[in-house]
C-alpha cells in the first residue's frame, strides 16, 4: 500500500553532528514557538505511527514502503495486554495475570475465601500491611469489588478493569483483590519503602554549607527540594520512559521563573527517547543533550539538594530520575562547570579567587604541557638562556623526544588516577603514594623522563582536580592528549590549532538551546557578576540571562 | 529574487557586535608588513597616511551603511540586483563574490607564507591550507552567530599582542619621526593607497547587514569598530616609525613581527613565535566572514543552500592556494588584490550610492505620475 505523503528525509545535522537516531529532535510547544538565539535547523517531523523510507532500486528510482515503526515483538506484547477480557472466574483471572508474568515464581495467589483471591508479587509489598490492613479488613460484607474498596485502609485504593492496568500495577507494588464473578478487581497499593538512608554527599563535598546530598529515592529527592523550596509554583512533571525499565521520571521546575520554551523542550525531548533501560541520570543526560557528539557535557549532574535549589531559583530546570542519586540541570554554561555550591558560603573575595583559580587551572591543565613540548621541539628559542641551561640539563639524561616523554608521563597519571578510582579507599591512598614515589625520583634516576616534565604534568593534573564537575574534569584530562600530540608534531601551531578548534566548537554548543559560552558570547556583562567571579549578593540580583527566566529579578538588591 | 531579506530571528546578532565583526575583518595579514609599503611612499610622515586612510574608511564606510538603510533590510546582492537590473545585478553579484574569494585567496596564502617564513620552513603549504580551511569550514558552516563569536574572541583574546607593543616603546627614538610634514600630499595619498590591503574588510557589511538586529544603530558601531582599528595602525605605524630607523623599515617586510622579536620576559622571549601561530585566532573571522559572504552571493543568485556552496568554495580554494607558490607570484596576487580592491572598497560604494539615490528618485517620480 503506498501512501501519498510528502517525502521527509532526516537532513544530517551537520552543525550537531552527524544524524543520531536516539537524538530527540528541538522541540518547541505545537510546534510552532522558536527559540530565539538558537540554531538554525529544520525540525522534520514524522507522522507519528508510520513512516516512508526511501527504497533506491538499481535503476534509480526512488519507491516507498510502509514500514511499522514497532518491532513485531513489541506489537504481540501489545495485542497480549489488551486483547484479553478481564475475567470474572478468578481461575480464568488467576491464569492471565500468571500468564501475563510468564508464571514467575515470586507470584503469589491466596485464596482468602472461596469468593476472594489475593494476587501479589512477592517482595515488592509490606507483608505487615497485607495482613494488617488487608487481609484483616475483609469480612463477611466483602462481596462485591466495591464494597471491599471501602472497606480498605490504605490510601491509594481503586477499580481495575484492564489486564495491562491490573499487572503494572502489580509490578508498582499492588495488592489485586479479586471478587468471584466480579470483572473489576481492587488494587491496594502496599509498596515496600527501603532506601538508603540520606548521607552526605561523596562527590561535591563542600567544608561550608549544609552535609545532605540525594539519595536513589525518587519520592525521597523530591521531598528534599520541596523541603528546602516551600513554594507553590514549584511544578512537578511526571514522565515514565525505558521500554523494559519503565523509569519513572520527574521534571521540576518554578512556574513563573523557568522559561516555558524550556520546559517544553525538556518534556519534547524526554517524550522523544526510545530506549529500552534507564538505569541513571547520567544516561537520561546524554540521550536528551543537545548534541551527543560532543565530548563536553551540556548538561550538569548533582547530588546536591541545596544546588540544585539554587539552580531552580536561578531559573534552571531540574530533573530527577528515579533509582538515580543525582539530579540533572539545564540549561548549564560553560564557565558554570567552574563553579562550587561553596562559592556561595564564603565570603565573596574568597569565592572570587577560587573561581579564577579553578579558570586559570583549567588552561593550564589543558595547555601548558603541550607547550612545553612544542617549545622543547621546535622553538627553542622562545625560551631565555637562563632558563634553558636547567631544562637542558634535566632533559639530557632523557633518550625520547619530549611527545614521548610527556605522553608516558601523562599516561602514567591517567593510570594511577584510573588505578585509585577503582580501588577500595585505602588501598587507593597506597597506590597515590607508590605512584608518588616511582614517579617522583625512581623514574627520573632511571632516565625516563626530567624533572621538570614531572613538575609540569604534576601540575597539570594536580590542576585538572580542581574543577569541581567530575565530568567536566574528566573532558579536560582527556582532551590534553590529542593536544599534546598536535605539539609533538606541530609545535605551536598545531598548539593553537587545537585551542581555536575548540574555541569553534565550544561556539557551536547550546545547552537547551541557550549558548553554551554564555555569558562570553552573547557579550553579559551583568552575568559576570555571578560566574567569573562572585560579586557581594546586593550586586547578583538578578537571575542570568542564560536561562530566559520570565521573572528576572530575584531580590531587591536595596533591602 | 527578492531585494531584502529577513534572516530568523535566531540568526540575528546585536548591533553592538558590529564592532568586533568590523575590526576583526579589517585586521588580518596586512598589519604584520604595512609599514615598509607605507614607508615607501610616505617616508617618514607615513603615519599621517594612515590616518587619512582611517578617515576615509570611515566615510566610505558611512556612505555604505547609508546606501544600505534606504532599503529595509537588504544586502549588497539585492541592491545590486534592484538597481542594476537582473543580467547587470547578477553579474555585478558574481564579480563581489569573485572578490570575496580573491581576498580569502590572499589572506591565507599570506599567512601561509608568514608562518613558512619564520616559523616551519619545512611544512609543505598543502597541509597548512588544508588544517586552515578545517577551522575555517568548522566555523563558517556554523552560521553567522558562531562567525561573529569567533571575531569577538578573536578581538577580546588578541588584546595582550598590544601590550607587547610597550617593549619596543621603551628603545624608541621620537626624532626618527621629525620633522613633520615633510612628504607632500601626493606621497601622503600615495601611502593611503597603499594601505588599501591592510584597511579593507569592513566593506563585508554590505553582505552582513541583515543580520543585524538594531538597524540604526549600525553606524555608530561600525564607526567605533573603524575608529578602533585606525588607532591601532596608528600605534603600530608610530612604534615602528620610532623603533626602526628608515633605512631598516625599507628592508623589514614584516615590520610588526619584528617588532615581537625583541619583547623578554622572564620565562619566554622571542615572541613573533606566539605572535605569528596566535594571529590563527586574528585571520580565522577574515577568512570566515570572506568564505560566508561569498557563499551568501552564489546563495542569492542560485538559491541552493549556503553550505553546499561553503563546501564547493572552500575544495576551490584550497585547490587554488597550490598555484601560488614562490614570494613573486605571492607578492603579484597581493599586489593585484590591492588594486582590485581599491576600486571594489573605496570607488564603488560611491558609485552604488549615486546609482541608489537615482533609482530611488525616479521610482518616487514613477509613483507621482
Amino acid at each position: 500500500m503506498f501512501t501519498m505523503l510528502p517525502l521527509l528525509v532526516l537532513v544530517p545535522d551537520t552543525q550537531r553532528g552527524l544524524g543520531y537516531s536516539n537524538r530527540p529532535a528541538l522541540s518547541t510547544p505545537l510546534r510552532t514557538a522558536k527559540i530565539p538565539h538558537t540554531r538554525n535547523e529544520k525540525v522534520y517531523f514524522f507522522p507519528p505511527k508510520t513512516k516512508l523510507i526511501p527504497l533506491t532500486t538499481r535503476r534509480g528510482t526512488i519507491m516507498f514502503f510502509k514500514k511499522n515503526e514497532k518491532s513485531p515483538g513489541v506489537e504481540k506484547l501489545k495485542s497480549k495486554e489488551s486483547d484479553i477480557q478481564m475475567a470474572e472466574s478468578s481461575e480464568e483471572f488467576t491464569r492471565a495475570i500468571k500468564n501475563r508474568l510468564n508464571n514467575s515464581s515470586d507470584v503469589v495467589v491466596i485464596k482468602v475465601r472461596p469468593d476472594l483471591t489475593i494476587i501479589y508479587i512477592e517482595a515488592l509489598i509490606e507483608t505487615s500491611m497485607l495482613n494488617r490492613d488487608i487481609i484483616g479488613q475483609l469480612n463477611e460484607e466483602s462481596v462485591a469489588p466495591s464494597t471491599v474498596e471501602s472497606q480498605m485502609n490504605s490510601g491509594d485504593v481503586q477499580q481495575i478493569t484492564s489486564l495491562k492496568e491490573a499487572v503494572f500495577s502489580l509490578l508498582g507494588g499492588a495488592v489485586l483483590i479479586h471478587v468471584e464473578g466480579f470483572a473489576p478487581v481492587v488494587s491496594v497499593m502496599i509498596p515496600t519503602t527501603d532506601r538508603r538512608s540520606l548521607a552526605k554527599p561523596e562527590n561535591e563535598s563542600i567544608v561550608i554549607g549544609p552535609q545532605l546530598g540525594f539519595n536513589e529515592s525518587m519520592a525521597t529527592n523530591i521531598s528534599l527540594v520541596r523541603r528546602y523550596l516551600v513554594n507553590p509554583d514549584l511544578t512537578t512533571v511526571s514522565m515514565t520512559r525505558g521500554e523494559q525499565t519503565r523509569t519513572a521520571i520527574s521534571i521540576m521546575y518554578i512556574n513563573g521563573i523557568a522559561s516555558d520554551e524550556m520546559v517544553e523542550t525538556v518534556k519534547q525531548r524526554i517524550s522523544n527517547i526510545s530506549v529500552d533501560g534507564i538505569m541513571d541520570s547520567s544516561v537520561l543526560m546524554q540521550l536528551i543533550e543537545d548534541n551527543s557528539m560532543s565530548i563536553f557535557p551540556l548538561m550538569v549532574l548533582t547530588e546536591r539538594p541545596d544546588r540544585a535549589c539554587s539552580w531552580l531559583l536561578n531559573g534552571k530546570i531540574i530533573i530527577i530520575v528515579d533509582g538515580s542519586s543525582l539530579v540533572i540541570g539545564c540549561p548549564q554554561s560553560f564557565i558554570e562547570y567552574f563553579q562550587s555550591m561553596e562559592d556561595q558560603n564564603v565570603k565573596w573575595q574568597v569565592a572570587s579567587f577560587f573561581r579564577l583559580l579553578r579558570m586559570i587551572a583549567m588552561l593550564l591543565s589543558v595547555f601548558f604541557t603541550a607547550i612545553y613540548v612544542a617549545s622543547l621541539t621546535y622553538h627553542y628559542e622562545i625560551i631565555p638562556q637562563p632558563l634553558l641551561i636547567p631544562l637542558s640539563e634535566s632533559r639530557s639524561r632523557v633518550p625520547f623526544p619530549p611527545i614521548i616523554e610527556a605522553l608516558l608521563l601523562e599516561f602514567i597519571i591517567e593510570l594511577l588516577r584510573e588505578a585509585g578510582a577503582r580501588l577500595p579507599t585505602k588501598v587507593g591512598q597506597t597506590m597515590g603514594i607508590v605512584g608518588g614515589i616511582v614517579i617522583g625520583t625512581a623514574a627520573v634516576e632511571a632516565g625516563f623522563t626530567s624533572n621538570i616534565l614531572i613538575i609540569i604534568v604534576a601540575l597539570g593534573a594536580l590542576a585538572s582536580f580542581t574543577t569541581p564537575n567530575f565530568m567536566m574534569g574528566n573532558v579536560i584530562r582527556i582532551l590534553r592528549f590529542p593536544i599534546i600530540i598536535l605539539a609533538g608534531f606541530w609545535g605551536f601551531y598545531g598548539t593553537m590549532f587545537a585551542f581555536c578548534f575548540l574555541l569553534i566548537h565550544l561556539l557551536r554548543q547550546s545547552s537547551l538551546g541557550s549558548p553554551f559560552l554564555a555569558p562570553f558570547y552573547p557579550l553579559r556583562f551583568r552575568d559576570w557578576g555571578n560566574s567569573v567571579v562572585r560579586l557581594p549578593l546586593n550586586l547578583t540580583s538578578k537571575r542570568p540571562y542564560q536561562t530566559r527566566p520570565l521573572n528576572s529579578k530575584k531580590y531587591d538588591s536595596k533591602k | 529574487m527578492k531585494v531584502s531579506i529577513y534572516p530568523e530571528q535566531h540568526h540575528l546578532v546585536n548591533a553592538f557586535l558590529v564592532m568586533f565583526i568590523i575590526h576583526s575583518a579589517q585586521l588580518g595579514v596586512g598589519v604584520q608588513g604595512f609599514q615598509r609599503i607605507i614607508y615607501m611612499e610616505a617616508k617618514h610622515d607615513a603615519w599621517m597616511s594612515v590616518l587619512l586612510s582611517g578617515g576615509i574608511a570611515s566615510i566610505i564606510g558611512f556612505i555604505m551603511v547609508k546606501t544600505l538603510q534606504s532599503y529595509e533590510s537588504a544586502d549588497l546582492y539585492g541592491i545590486q540586483r534592484d538597481v542594476y537590473g537582473k543580467w547587470i545585478g547578477t553579474f555585478l553579484n558574481l564579480v563581489y563574490v569573485s572578490y570575496c574569494l580573491g581576498a580569502f585567496l590572499v589572506i591565507i596564502r599570506n599567512y601561509i607564507e608568514v608562518l613558512q617564513a619564520w616559523v616551519f620552513p619545512e611544512v609543505p603549504t598543502w597541509f597548512l591550507a588544508l588544517t586552515l580551511m578545517l577551522l575555517v569550514l568548522y566555523g563558517a558552516l556554523g552560521g553567522f552567530r558562531i562567525i561573529v563569536g569567533v571575531s569577538f574572541f578573536s578581538v577580546f583574546l588578541a588584546l595582550w599582542l598590544l601590550g607587547l607593543l610597550s617593549y619596543p616603546l621603551q628603545y624608541i627614538n621620537w626624532q626618527n619621526i621629525m620633522p613633520m610634514f615633510e612628504a607632500n600630499t601626493m606621497d601622503i595619498l600615495k601611502g593611503t593607497y597603499a594601505m588599501t590591503f591592510t584597511v579593507i574588510g569592513f566593506e563585508l557589511m554590505y553582505s552582513y547587514y541583515p543580520y543585524i538586529k538594531e538597524k540604526q544603530k549600525t553606524t555608530r558601531y561600525m564607526q567605533i569598530g573603524l575608529a578602533y582599528t585606525t588607532f591601532l595602525y596608528l600605534a603600530v605605524m608610530l612604534v615602528s616609525l620610532g623603533y626602526f630607523s628608515g633605512g631598516q623599515l625599507e628592508r623589514t617586510i614584516w615590520a610588526t613581527l619584528s617588532l615581537f622579536k625583541i619583547v623578554r620576559l622572564p620565562f619566554i622571549e622571542r615572541f613573533e613565535y606566539v605572535a605569528i601561530t596566535f594571529w590563527m585566532l586574528i585571520i580565522l573571522p577574515n577568512l570566515m566572514l570572506y568564505i560566508w559572504s561569498a557563499s551568501r552571493g552564489v546563495t542569492r543568485i542560485f538559491q541552493w543552500k549556503e553550505k553546499t556552496f561553503i563546501w564547493i568554495f572552500s575544495i576551490f580554494l584550497f585547490a587554488a592556494i597550490q598555484f601560488f607558490v614562490t614570494r613573486e607570484q605571492i607578492n603579484a596576487l597581493s599586489d593585484l588584490f590591492g588594486k582590485v580592491s581599491f576600486y571594489v572598497v573605496y570607488c564603488y560604494p560611491i558609485v552604488l550610492y549615486i546609482f541608489v539615490l537615482i533609482k530611488k528618485k525616479v521610482v518616487r517620480k514613477g509613483n507621482a505620475t
